[in-house]
């Protein structure tokens, strides 16, 4: 039977009953077949759309014209010159496997053979790309161009951003995470922080630490705006999961830039496992060591998956032993148990006491060990209020061990009954790091 | 702050108060103005819930205090009464019979306002700044439950200093919403969780935050059985997500829109977006309204995916807003809500701004 042209086109109207041959396999990104006669013409059509979600776009999967004989011809939009493999392998890129699955007998090449041509970068087409996020057919070669447009898509976001005045100090979110260097802190609470100060009368100290935020924020947006190759690499590797190196990202310098206040209201404490050394937090005490974070190790993206998948080592939290009972400080330093899921670790001191008792601010960064446990690089927003002796640097009172393990007597019964146990009961999973000894190989 | 009132539904231009001569950014719309308006920006509104004869709005604000108007048929308000915090009150909710009256502030503790003596004990403490509270009424329980900037969100019995429960979030609680048998709490880092409340509060679900940016507002609607089924949540970005807890197909049902953008469909000069500051829902027809930093509100109807109507642009942002019990009334309120920090030139006025 001669093959259906229309089939291989995706537009055949006859379906089922067509009198020509419709080879299975060939076109299932087409559209789904109809089912028959002109009674699926709606149906087809709209079948058309999922398989072609994929950034497919209206472009003809085959092209009648180059028959060599066989039936999968050379896809029209290949950027590949001499390439056997016509079958729209870039396609798959954005729908799917499905598109590989090439049952025909009718083929030229062995089915072993079918990949060897996206062993190439040239076989990918670029327009198959379309969805973003990840659609990763079979070639590494793939991740390039997806990076490129995901690159494109956060560029545009940040010019957006910057342009059309919306609030600055948001996080930001894009293909699956947390991208690092921006922090998170509400108009209520900045209006808070400013109400307190103004009650002591140092307005100046706010002023100054809101200009450093601001300054903080533009100077991140402008780095994923230019994109040079350094930030570019950071910021891939947090897209993909892993544990972004020490990059420029955001906060910059871990030079401690006091803030002048004497008012210590966004205290500030580094903590995290390693190298609390050049931790500095975000602090108005004049004593203090200011913003910074040092590298952004493993930064919010944990934070993502913390929250996708809380079966996951939850990401401790102790609040700030060193602070007062009142402060409402909190370090999130966790352990990073393997590149992929890096739970990461960062503090945060939530709220806004700015009462001058207590106080823990919040730390920002331990950068230095590269793929290790190292906490966040953001400084996530929320300061507690610091007291007169904010803990600078890092986590003085956690050392390096506290951040991963926490010691049995700062657990909870329940907690301690749930690291105990074989399972994490849903609903009760423990949001501090289970205590060291409890951890069996 | 102002009232609007129309006699039924929206998006019919009912009252036509379009229209007027002169412009008017204080009051553009010509609603009613409530008199005796707070000193400082209008943290939350809560109209009186059904249990009770009339309308009587509270209002808490950022001068540390706590007001009660009542609304009469004609639109009038008369101040009925008052309460202090320590700090700044960032919201507040009525009892589910109306006698009592929730207040949550910066000042780390909630108290609880009985009207009939006009008396406000202490209910709650935190250790940060209570953002959200709201009455939970269940058939076996009732409590307050108060997320905080702490991170933890706490549910009290009146009666105990102590509280019935304590759940860990992952961040500060920006915003919250309560619909027996459903919570959402929406925290900083796009945190997005649900309770659910029968028997007692647990932990329902952790939901991917549909929003890129941080979130700012949230609230439950119900479906046609006045079940809750889902939520609104508004963002810093001018965009709200309408999100289904169990939709029958999740990528059709639930959306992004955005609004409170300046520019409509010009895509050649940048948009101003501004942030949508809060969200209620109609009682009855289960549309929505929006109130944004533009100084705008706006309604919708999430089901058409329409926008029904779009108000003048006020002076001042709007910070507030809430639908009374039978949906007759619809009161927002317009002031200052920080949103101008991130830019450099009102930076420097405030810094000349002294107190």
């Amino acid at each position: 039977m001669p093959v259906c042209n229309f089939f291989l086109q995706g537009r055949c109207r006859y379906g089922e009953k067509c009198w020509n041959e419709h080879p299975r396999g060939g076109n299932r990104g087409g559209g789904g077949g109809g089912g028959g006669g002109y009674n699926n013409y709606s149906n087809r059509s709209s079948g058309q759309q999922q398989p072609r979600s994929g950034g497919f776009g209206n472009r003809v999967w085959v092209n009648p014209s180059q028959q060599k004989g066989n039936y999968i011809q050379p896809s029209s939009f290949s950027s590949h010159g001499s390439d056997d493999w016509g079958h729209g392998g870039g396609g798959g890129g954005g729908g799917g496997g499905r598109r590989e699955n090439v049952k025909s007998s009718d083929f030229s090449f062995s089915s072993q053979n079918r990949f060897s041509a996206l062993n190439t970068p040239s076989t990918f087409d670029r327009g198959g790309r379309g969805g973003g996020g990840g659609g990763r057919a079979a070639g590494g070669t793939v991740g390039d161009e997806d990076d490129d447009k995901k690159l494109e898509v956060i560029q545009m976001d940040m010019d957006v951003w910057e342009k059309s005045g919306q609030w600055g100090f948001s996080c930001y979110y894009s293909f699956q995470t947390l991208v690092s260097g921006f922090t998170d802190l509400s108009p209520e609470e900045l209006r808070l922080e400013y109400y307190s100060t103004r009650a002591s009368g140092d307005l100046q100290g706010y002023m100054n630490a809101i200009n450093q935020l601001l300054s903080q924020w533009k100077t991140r947006i402008q780095e994923l705006k230019i994109m040079n190759p350094a930030t570019r690499a950071a910021l891939l590797a947090e897209l993909n999961g892993a544990a972004p190196q020490g990059s420029s990202g955001g906060f910059g310098s871990t030079t401690a830039t006091g803030f002048g206040a004497s008012i210590s209201s966004f205290g500030s404490k580094g903590f995290g496992a390693p190298a609390p050394a050049q931790a500095s937090g975000f602090s108005f005490s004049a004593s203090n060591s200011g913003f910074g974070s040092a590298a952004t190790q493993s930064s919010s993206t944990g934070f993502g998956n913390i929250l996708a998948a809380p079966t996951q080592p939850p990401s401790g939290f102790s609040a700030a032993s060193s602070s007062a009972p009142s402060a409402s400080s909190f370090s999130f330093a966790s352990s990073t148990t393997d590149k992929s899921a890096p739970a990461s670790g960062f503090g945060s001191a939530s709220g806004f006491s700015f009462s001058s008792t207590a106080g823990s601010g919040f730390g920002v960064g331990a950068p230095a060990t590269t793929g290790s446990s190292g906490p966040f690089g953001q400084t996530s927003g929320g300061f507690g209020a610091a007291a007169a002796q904010p803990t600078s640097g890092t986590g003085s009172a956690e050392g390096t061990s506290d951040s991963l393990f926490s010691p049995e007597s700062k657990l909870t019964e329940e907690e301690l009954s749930q690291f105990k146990a074989k399972k994490f009961t849903l609903g009760q999973i423990p949001l501090k790091p289970p205590p060291s000894n409890l951890l069996v190989v | 702050m102002s009232l609007f009132g129309t006699s039924s539904g929206f998006g019919t231009g009912g009252t036509g108060v379009f229209g007027s001569t002169t412009t008017d950014s204080h009051n553009p719309m010509k609603d009613v103005e409530v008199t005796s308006p707070p000193d400082d920006s209008i943290s939350c509104l809560a109209f009186s819930p059904p249990t009770m004869p009339g309308n009587f709005l509270i209002g808490g604000s950022w001068a540390n205090d706590v007001r009660c108007w009542e609304v009469q048929d004609n639109g009038q308000t008369v101040p009925k009464a008052q309460q202090m915090h320590t700090g700044p009150v960032l919201d507040a909710c009525w009892s589910d019979d109306g006698s009592k009256v929730f207040t949550a502030s910066c000042d780390k503790t909630a108290k609880m306002w009985d009207l009939n003596s006009n008396q406000a004990i202490q209910i709650a403490q935190h250790d940060g700044p209570i953002k959200a509270i709201h009455w939970i009424k269940a058939p076996n329980y009732s409590c307050i439950m108060t997320g905080s900037w702490d991170k933890t969100l706490k549910f009290w019995d009146t009666r105990s200093p102590n509280p019935m429960m304590s759940l860990q979030m992952p961040e500060r609680c920006y915003c919250a919403d309560v619909v027996y048998p459903m919570a959402v709490v929406a925290t900083a880092e796009r945190g997005l969780i649900v309770y659910q409340l029968e028997n007692q509060p647990s932990e329902f679900r952790r939901i991917d935050s549909p929003l890129k940016h941080q979130h700012r507002c949230v609230a439950i609607f119900k479906d046609k059985q006045n079940k809750p089924t889902g939520f609104a949540l508004g963002s810093i970005e001018g965009r709200v997500a309408i999100h289904y807890i169990n939709p029958p197909n999740p990528a059709k049902d639930n959306f992004t829109f955005k609004c409170h953008r300046s520019n409509g469909t010009n895509t050649t000069t940048p948009q101003d977006i501004y942030a949508v500051n809060a969200i209620a829902f109609h009682p009855v027809h289960g549309t929505l309204a929006t109130v944004g930093s533009d100084g705008r509100f706006s309604f919708w109807d999430k089901d058409a995916r329409t926008k029904l109507k779009t108000s003048e642009q006020l002076d001042q942002p709007i910070t507030a807003c809430c639908f009374n019990q039978n949906g007759n009334i619809f009161a927002y309120a317009s002031s200052y809500d920080w949103s101008k920090v991130c830019d450099n030139k009102s930076l420097q006025l405030l810094g000349q701004y002294s107190c």
